[in-house]
């Protein structure tokens, strides 16, 4: 299963894209999907500090615009995004 | 009475006389026109612009949970209430939102204003990238969103 990963704000510096994809196996929560990400951070560029804790204080929110819990389960292709800490105005 | 919107910069401009035109009525006694800009200096570092990014589906659906929140928690009936938020590079001085309010009365006026922008900040979406003097720039820290709700 597919899983497309839109980025916004200070995680848009995790790829040129708009977007990370991950291809899974099994289902997986976003808990799971944090860890994923973290190692794509630790393999594209080394492990970068910063990077990570935007990845740590960061929610996640589903196709339907819901901000969704770290047991929250993907269990089919998706787009879920990753909202880091937020400031507007 | 609402109106939202997420105005993308490379498309359009916001307008105060739009926002003045939503909230104009004989039934409001008072309005307030709060503005947000982009300001010189932020923590001892020259700011020349910031970028906006946003989620716009997310943005506007906090928009119309906040307005329709105000009924039950500030006691608000009566209201017109203009929020437009910009997306893309704003330079110094210039418009980042728009809340434009309109109630009976003057209080309840004030509050509604300030509520308005405070929990925009709290649970909103958006997020600034500074951009400095020295040609660098930086995505502000922010405040992070429960996960665990």
């Amino acid at each position: 299963m597919k899983i497309k990963l839109e980025l916004f704000g200070a995680s848009r510096d995790f790829s040129d894209k708009e977007y990370l994809e991950f291809n899974i196996q099994n289902k997986i929560s976003i808990k799971e999907l944090r860890k994923k990400i973290i190692t794509y951070i630790d393999t594209n560029f080394s492990g970068n500090e910063n990077f990570k804790k935007i990845i740590e204080n960061s929610a996640f929110c589903s196709e339907d615009n819901n901000i969704i819990s770290d047991n929250y389960k993907i269990t089919k292709d998706q787009k879920i995004g990753i909202i880091p800490p937020i400031g507007g105005g | 009475m609402l109106h939202t919107k997420i105005v993308d910069l490379k498309k359009e401009q916001v307008n105060l006389d739009s926002a003045n035109k939503f909230i104009a009525s004989s039934k409001f006694g008072a309005s307030i026109i709060f503005t947000g800009t982009v300001r010189e200096l932020n923590e001892n570092k020259k700011v020349t612009g910031i970028t906006y990014d946003a989620h716009d589906a997310m943005v506007i659906k906090s928009f119309k949970e906040i307005y329709d929140e105000v009924d039950d928690k500030l006691k608000i009936k009566d209201k017109a209430v203009f929020i437009e938020h910009v997306k893309g590079y704003v330079g110094l001085g210039e418009l980042s939102i728009i809340i434009a309010v309109a109630t009976p009365h003057r209080a309840e006026c004030f509050i509604l204003s300030r509520y308005i922008i405070e929990e925009i900040k709290k649970r909103s979406p958006i997020w600034k990238k500074e951009h400095y003097e020295n040609e660098e720039s930086e995505w502000l820290k922010g405040t992070s969103i429960n996960v665990n709700q």
